[in-house]
């Protein structure tokens, strides 16, 4: 994975891969740290992340943002590897 | 000009029988790809998938080229047969044209500005197929995709030579089906010439070839997306 489109993919993979692990439930903030991306990257991904509708926001009664993963979310995890494969075999 | 000689029934049937299975597998693969070029917007599954579809036309408008080239009774009476045919080398000079460049995109464009390069595939592919037309020859057509493919292949072997520090192999099985499938499309495309240049035992020879380069694609796609 020695490209920026592959990487574009893996980054993807991670950060859907830790709102899972946080029980499909996390605040923007926290994802951010655990993203180990700057701040600049991680709002673009985010924005990436909304418009493929892979992750939706949901807020609570006491106004607090949480980000879940949606199903076509869930399908990405899912498929990575499957996708990842397929991307080496035909050397796309 | 003389007509061409009849499309006789051995020459139809193994025509219509190869476009069918080529068309199908063809549409088949670019379908199968569908939900994770959806899923990940990939530029690289993008030009693979629509190399594929390309394609799949491209046969389908080279069988219908053929049946109005080598037809006796369908169309002389009214307009020229010439003149039906001119009318599909737009179509199947563009179609192919671009097949050929999607799948030579798909294994370039991380070096390239993706919107450049599509722009430039389609400059190319419209170029292709208005000179065809002009020149009213599908054999310009078949001459003009050939030097493409030449330089494709010769461009592509700089580029590795430049980046020969990295550990990337010269030519991979995938490659190599790859320039397979542009080849057989170029010889395809010149079997259907009106002096018809290969007996119909070649010909055949040729069509399982295609039919089998596109099979093993299908097959390797199914082993991923079940």
């Amino acid at each position: 994975m020695n490209n920026k489109k592959r990487d574009r993919l893996a980054v993807i993979f991670d950060i859907l891969k830790i709102i899972r692990d946080k029980h499909n439930s996390i605040k923007p903030t926290p994802l951010l740290r655990y993203s180990n991306l700057s701040s600049s990257s991680f709002t673009e991904y985010y924005a990436e992340l909304i418009a493929k509708e892979f992750v939706k926001e949901i807020t609570d009664k006491k106004g607090r943002k949480y980000i879940t993963l949606t199903d076509k979310g869930f399908q990405y995890l899912d498929k990575y590897n499957l996708i990842l494969g397929f991307i080496d075999e035909f050397e796309l | 000009m003389a007509p061409p000689p009849p499309m006789n029934p051995m020459m139809f049937s193994t025509e219509l029988l190869f476009t069918i299975i080529a068309v199908i597998f063809c549409f088949i693969i670019y379908f199968k790809t569908r939900e994770i070029y959806k899923l990940t917007k990939y530029q690289g599954i993008r030009y693979f998938r629509g190399a594929f579809l390309f394609f799949g036309l491209s046969y389908l408008l080279r069988f219908i080229f053929s049946l109005i080239m080598f037809s006796r009774i369908a169309f002389d009476f009214i307009l020229p047969r010439e003149m039906f045919a001119l009318l599909f080398i737009l179509p199947l000079g563009y179609f192919s044209t671009i097949g050929i460049l999607y799948l030579i995109f798909g294994l370039v464009w991380k070096r390239f500005n993706s919107k450049a390069l599509l722009g430039l595939g389609h400059v190319i592919a419209v170029l292709l197929s208005i000179i065809s037309f002009l020149t009213r020859s599908h054999r310009m057509l078949l001459y003009l995709q050939t030097a493409l493919l030449i330089i494709a292949v010769i461009l592509s072997f700089l580029v590795h030579k430049k980046d020969a520090g990295k550990k990337e192999k010269k030519l991979t099985g995938m490659k190599a089906l790859y320039l397979l499938i542009s080849a057989l499309w170029l010889i395809n495309l010149w079997i259907i010439d009106e002096r018809r240049p290969f007996p119909i035992g070649i010909e055949i020879f040729f069509q399982l070839l295609s039919l089998a380069v596109f099979i093993t694609i299908y097959y390797k796609v199914s082993k991923w997306l079940k």
